[in-house]
């Protein structure tokens, strides 16, 4: 199972790679369309500020090859923000898989910290991405670890849903293309499940 | 996190509201129902209970065309219940595009033919309705009651695989006066793989927060909404981010040592092996710190942070030496998520403006030590050697507008005691910041841990010694914790 990591910025991904390898994955950091579309899957990770990460993704010509891909597709954090049709941040377009834009959050009360940062509920759908989970939750939500200060709405594509100021995507799926916006490589157990449900995908 | 879910009653094409099933009783609150769906869907909700009332009354589908305008303009998951009779009504439902249908008379009245519904469409799709009147299943619109025992009822369709059952307190539905928490928990504690929907009865945010707190996975509410009872966006406001348990692990030499006021070093064990019992027990953070780097100048072990990194799967904070950015650059390569800055940040506070620039302010955590003297809390530099002249509040607030992501705070007159947190100060701090405060210093019981994330409000208590020698074991600590009302991830 080789998994296709990315490259488009100076990020760090070294989690991310070691939490894919524990689950069995073999991982490779590629800016190479070649490469990138001969994977079994493909992640797309998150790297700061939305506009930033489109620009480099643009400039390498990647923005076409992650649309072109029929593979699972899994985007994390500003990786799923990527996958909608534009962001707020930087007012920038998307990969425009994902036919949703991408909001700021503004915080009402003084308790609502913007970056929203640590340990969150989400609750979950039926999805293959969660597969195993109600018999290792026992309920169909579990917490994950989120850092970020934009959202995606609920919309149709939503598959899990998340509580911070306002209800949010958790997680979508649109075709072959899956977003999460916790880190799952930071998400304990409930993030290495779904690390594996996605590998099994 | 409890599923919440707004029903809509329909009565003629409208949406209105009865009181215990009395059609004399009802209100009508919008005659256009789509408007009302929409409306939901704009404040947030993913989630629609649409019920036929006129279904339920004459036994025959009324209001399908609503469900589909509903479908057409939203994007709301819908169940559809009401006057549901046979296999032809069920297909009429999905063909409509409803997600689910709510089961409810028949369930009671006919459960093999239920049954055999279930068996064909696939037991996802039903919701079965429990009308419970004085613990008994009571039927077809609440004018008759039946003799079945609920616990009957409801081991009958999980057999089936069914999980979602929407449990209805006759007695107390459209009265406003609370729900029947207790029924709830009873059969919850019978059956904790039950997707329960908790119905009647709910007056306002606090009825759902309170659910919510009990473990009810979801609830249904109407006339509240509409009342205006209940607040929506209010109600999304209560959920935040869980309080986190951090252990700290002090390292010299590649060995985890925890200083009692800062020295006579204990051994305290290998650090990978530690940080992998932390991350299995349920911390929800690690922070590491280099105890020796302040005072002797020494550099992190970035090889151990890149050994933690590969065998963890929580977050960490490494600190301890870090005096400019490529400090920082290599360790995050190395896999930490954040850095935590002490003597470099007193000794040149544009670091942390450079670091959070840089990489993000969620990387930037400005460790704090300080000490009382004369009713005035000083910072102190070098590992807690050497004074300084900030006074707390002043240096917390200038960093955080230098771009602190996080605030460490220390009180190196509770820390190594056992006797609790600094509380006053540090819900004082909580006051002037806008940015997470970790406490640490001074837990000896778990009760102290209740304290701090209480009244001390503080984000996230840490602690080493109470857990390097397993005197209090994180797993226990979180169900205390959770028990007590505390938002915490078990």
């Amino acid at each position: 199972m080789q998994v296709a990591i990315i490259k488009y910025g100076g990020g760090n991904i070294y989690s991310l790679c070691k939490a894919l390898e524990r689950s069995g994955a073999e991982t490779i950091l590629t800016d190479n369309p070649e490469e990138i579309l001969k994977a079994d899957k493909i992640v797309l990770p998150g790297q700061g500020n939305a506009a930033c990460a489109m620009t480099s993704l643009v400039s390498l010509g990647l923005d076409g090859v992650i649309r072109q891909a029929t593979q699972p597709v899994l985007g994390i954090c500003v990786g799923m923000q990527l996958l909608c049709k534009s962001s707020e941040e930087g007012h920038t377009p998307c990969l425009g898989i994902i036919d949703t834009v991408v909001k700021a959050f503004n915080a009402h009360y003084p308790h609502q910290k913007v970056p929203a940062m640590g340990w969150n509920e989400v609750a979950i759908e039926q999805n293959p991405l969660f597969a195993s989970w109600q018999e290792t939750h026992n309920k169909a939500s579990g917490y994950v670890y989120f850092i970020h200060s934009y959202y995606v709405p609920i919309c149709k594509w939503t598959i899990a849903e998340s509580r911070y100021i306002l209800p949010y995507s958790a997680a979508v799926k649109k075709d072959n293309f899956y977003g999460v916006q916790f880190h799952p490589e930071k998400s304990g157990k409930t993030g290495e499940l779904i690390l594996q449900n996605f590998l099994s995908l | 996190m409890i599923e919440l879910i707004p029903a809509i009653d329909l009565i003629d094409g409208a949406c209105v509201r009865l009181q215990q099933g009395d059609f004399s009783k009802k209100t009508v609150y919008d005659t256009h129902p789509t408007t009302v769906a929409r409306h939901l869907e704009r404040l947030g909700f993913r989630r629609l209970h649409l019920v036929d009332l006129d279904g339920a009354k004459m036994r025959r589908l009324c209001n399908i065309r609503v469900l589909q305008d509903i479908k057409k303009h939203t994007g709301l998951k819908v169940d559809f219940g009401g006057g549901i009779c046979s296999e032809a009504d069920i297909e009429t439902i999905f063909s409509a595009g409803a997600e689910m249908v709510t089961i409810g008379s028949m369930a009671a009245e006919n459960p093999e033919l239920v049954a055999d519904w279930i068996k064909r469409y696939g037991a996802e799709k039903f919701i079965i309705g429990a009308d419970v009147y004085k613990g008994e299943i009571a039927i077809h619109g609440w004018y008759k009651t039946s003799n079945m025992p609920l616990t009957d009822f409801i081991d009958f369709y999980t057999t089936l695989g069914v999980r979602k059952i929407l449990c209805t307190d006759i007695a107390r539905d459209g009265m406003l006066n609370g729900p029947s928490t207790e029924l709830y928990q009873s059969i919850m504690q019978r059956y904790p793989e039950l997707h329960l929907i908790a119905s009647g009865g709910v007056a306002g945010n606090e009825d759902i927060e309170m659910l919510d707190r009990k473990g009810i996975p979801a609830v249904v509410f109407g006339k509240a909404l509409y009342e205006k009872r209940i607040q929506p966006e209010r109600l999304f406001a209560h959920y935040g981010i869980a309080k986190r348990i951090i252990p700290c692990l002090d390292i010299k030499d590649g060995t985890t040592v925890k200083g009692v006021h800062f020295d006579n070093l204990k051994q305290a064990g290998d650090p990978i092996e530690l940080a992998k019992t932390y991350c299995a027990n349920g911390a929800d953070e690690l922070v590491l710190l280099d105890i020796s780097a302040s005072k002797e100048g020494r550099k992190t072990f970035t090889e151990l942070v890149s050994q933690i990194a590969q065998n963890i799967n929580i977050p960490f904070t490494v600190g301890g030496g870090i005096s400019e950015l490529s400090d920082v650059e290599r360790l995050l390569q190395a896999g930490a998520d954040k850095v935590s800055i002490n003597s470099a940040a007193l000794n040149r506070p544009q670091l942390i403006k450079e670091i959070s620039n840089k990489f993000g302010s969620q990387v930037c955590t400005v460790a704090i030590d300080a000490k009382i003297e004369n009713n005035t809390w000083y910072c102190y530099t070098k590992g807690g050697s050497e004074r300084t002249d900030w006074e707390l509040k002043k240096w917390a607030c200038h960093v955080e507008q230098l771009g602190a992501g996080e605030i460490l705070f220390t009180s190196m007159d509770h820390d190594g005691t056992k006797n609790g947190f600094a509380n006053d100060i540090l819900a004082q701090l909580a006051d002037c910041l806008h940015i997470p405060i970790i406490a640490s210093g001074g837990a000896g019981c778990k009760e102290d841990f209740l304290e701090v994330l209480t009244h001390g409000r503080a984000d996230a208590a840490l602690a080493a010694s109470v857990f390097h020698y397993g005197e209090i074991g994180i797993p226990n600590l979180k169900k205390y914790l959770k028990e007590q009302g505390v938002n915490i991830r078990l």
